[in-house]
């Protein structure tokens, strides 16, 4: 099995950066999904974080999250804009191929597709010269774009290289989006694939959705969405992503246990993501030389 | 970039007239300024307070900036030369400057260029800066920062009608589509048709300047590795020359060495020079002479 495409994320395990970096790796995965504030809140400062990232030999998937970015206008993009550029430089500074950015829950925010678009091209075309790729992620609870479809809209009218949709399982889930759309968006403009589940079949209001989102997510394969998540799986490999997957499972119950363990639960998730996508018949593999990756 | 299918002509919104300047960094300035003068530039004038020197022929200009400081600390080599600034001629330089960081470019934090005049620019690739300037008619930008060398020529003739043709830039593999939306974005700068070359150094993808009389030339590393270390830089001027054997004779008397083997030997298209102390070469191509509104592109063969 080969786990090269999956990685977890910081926010699953409990513990200090270094004792994070370090469960992942000996349970098998190469890479790890990073918040900004793993670095920033490091007690030995920012150089000494992206050592401790570095000589773990972990490939960093990208830094999250960018949020409350598009839409605004005046003083207050100025200031988003120059957070943004923080975050870009943190990318550069610990070697992460992308910056992830999720959709606006401000008040503030046009909800112009248009103008949505000129921010996520202009946030794309300044992410250029660090090399670094902007991700675009429709958050469940965001106030103008909260479907994926309406993310890939957003990007696709950007229509910059550096610029592509982070797809999000939870978030999919949460608002019973149809995966039909899936088939709309190229792989190569797939940034990011995120997975996890919950526990229970049905979100019954916002606060829920929000809670259930924050503290109660769980690896793929765990949860009560498995039939979606593997059709998920199936239509993107259908469609030739081969990108990167990353477990963004927020869980008040792992975080209590050593992350070894927490590290192990996310090795056989991994394990059932193959599985679904090897169910398929064996003309999968021939497409993927022809395939080009986003991230 | 929005709607670029649909309108394929370039709008030049930043009213680009062509190279005003090209700025190198170095730490060997009299190495650099003999192959120029090799080249065929004179040193016409010296800043008034800083190690530069600007050295000049026909309608190109080239700034040596010598000053400790100029090569950024991110420069791991010490004895490095590098390209650290493309001075472009606009309609407008802070207009330029305006439409540029609208578009999504770095401004330049502190200006760590040759000028004290306050030239507005925006950060390139790797360490390099892209200066906007609009003062290239009945005013020039060197006279408020340099003082001329007495006795030295102040518009020496180009050799062999020698002008600017454009910079070669590498980029990391895969990373073409990024850096043509990048030059798009900020300057509507087009990608020519995949395989149109001008030269003898037929790679990567050119982009044309919106005004037609420049080029970017990027290039991916080689596919099969042969080399180990591959940053995304400016790398070398390229310089049009209506008559590439005529200017590849003159340059060769003057002491200049061309490479003289496939795939980059000397032909009536182009000739590229040898790699010189600090890492510099110049690639000659064949075009039509430089005028200030008008497109080289239009005389060079396109092959």
């Amino acid at each position: 099995m080969n786990l090269g495409n999956f990685g977890m994320d910081t926010i699953t395990l409990a513990g200090p950066l270094e004792s994070k970096l370090q469960a992942s790796k000996a349970a098998g995965f190469s890479q790890i999904m990073l918040w900004a504030k793993d670095l920033a809140s490091y007690p030995g400062g920012l150089d000494q974080a992206v050592r401790v990232v570095k000589e773990s030999g972990i490939r960093v998937t990208g830094i999250q999250v960018m949020r409350d970015f598009e839409g605004l206008s005046g003083a207050l993009h100025e200031y988003k804009l120059d957070i943004a550029k923080n975050m870009l430089q943190l990318c550069k500074a610990v070697g992460a191929p992308l910056l992830m950015v999720c959709s606006t829950t401000s008040s503030h925010a046009d909800a112009d597709i248009n103008l949505i678009a000129k921010h996520l091209a202009k946030l794309a075309t300044l992410a250029v010269p660090l090399g670094v790729k902007v991700g675009f992620e429709a958050l469940s609870w965001g106030r103008h774009i909260n479907q994926y479809p309406q993310s890939w809209e957003a990007v696709a009218l950007a229509d910059h290289a550096n610029l592509g949709v982070v797809l999000d399982s939870f978030h999919i889930l949460a608002n019973n989006t149809e995966l039909d759309s899936l088939d709309d968006i190229p792989s190569h403009k797939i940034a990011l694939v995120q997975l996890s589940d919950y526990m229970w079949r049905d979100i019954r209001s916002a606060e829920e959705r929000l809670e259930t989102a924050r503290h109660l997510r769980v690896f793929p394969g765990e949860g009560t969405h498995s039939a979606e998540l593997s059709e998920m799986l199936n239509r993107l490999d259908r469609a030739g992503y081969r990108g990167d997957f990353s477990f963004e499972v927020f869980n008040d119950d792992y975080l209590q246990l050593p992350p070894e363990i927490v590290a192990r639960r996310a090795y056989l998730s991994a394990k059932w993501v193959t599985d679904q996508v090897l169910r398929r018949s064996l003309n999968v593999r021939e497409r993927s030389a022809k395939h080009q990756m986003m991230a | 970039m929005i709607n670029t299918e649909n309108n394929p002509e370039p709008k030049n919104p930043l009213g680009i007239a062509g190279i005003e300047f090209i700025e190198y960094a170095t730490s060997q300035p009299l190495a650099l300024g003999s192959l120029l003068e090799q080249m065929g530039f004179m040193a016409t004038a010296r800043h008034r307070s800083r190690e530069v020197t600007l050295y000049r022929q026909g309608t190109m200009n080239i700034i040596v900036n010598a000053d400790p400081g100029s090569l950024s600390p991110s420069s791991k080599d010490p004895q490095s030369t590098i390209i650290s600034a493309i001075a472009l001629r606009v309609r407008d330089a802070d207009a330029a400057y305006r439409h540029a960081i609208e578009m999504g470019a770095w401004a330049i934090q502190t200006r760590a260029g040759a000028m004290e005049l306050n030239i507005p620019g925006v950060h390139g690739v790797g360490d390099s800066i892209i200066y906007f300037v609009d003062r290239f008619q009945d005013f020039s930008i060197y006279d408020v920062d340099f003082k001329p060398i007495p006795h030295a020529p102040q518009s020496p003739p180009a050799v062999a009608g020698m002008h600017f043709f454009g910079v070669v830039q590498t980029i990391g593999a895969g990373r073409l589509p990024e850096w043509i939306d990048f030059y798009q974005q900020l300057m509507d700068f087009r990608a020519l048709p995949e395989g149109r070359y001008f030269g003898v150094l037929r790679k990567g993808t050119l982009l044309e300047s919106p005004c037609r009389s420049f080029y970017l030339q990027l290039v991916e590393p080689p596919e099969d590795g042969a080399v180990l270390k591959w940053d995304e830089q400016l790398v070398r001027v390229g310089i049009g020359a209506p008559d590439v054997l005529a200017a590849v004779k003159e340059l060769s008397e003057r002491g200049i060495v061309f490479v003289d083997r496939e795939p980059t030997k000397t032909s009536t298209r182009g000739a590229l020079t040898q790699l010189y102390r600090g890492g510099i070469s110049f690639e000659l191509v064949i075009s039509g002479s430089s005028v200030d509104d008008g497109s080289v592109a239009a005389a060079a063969e396109a092959v």
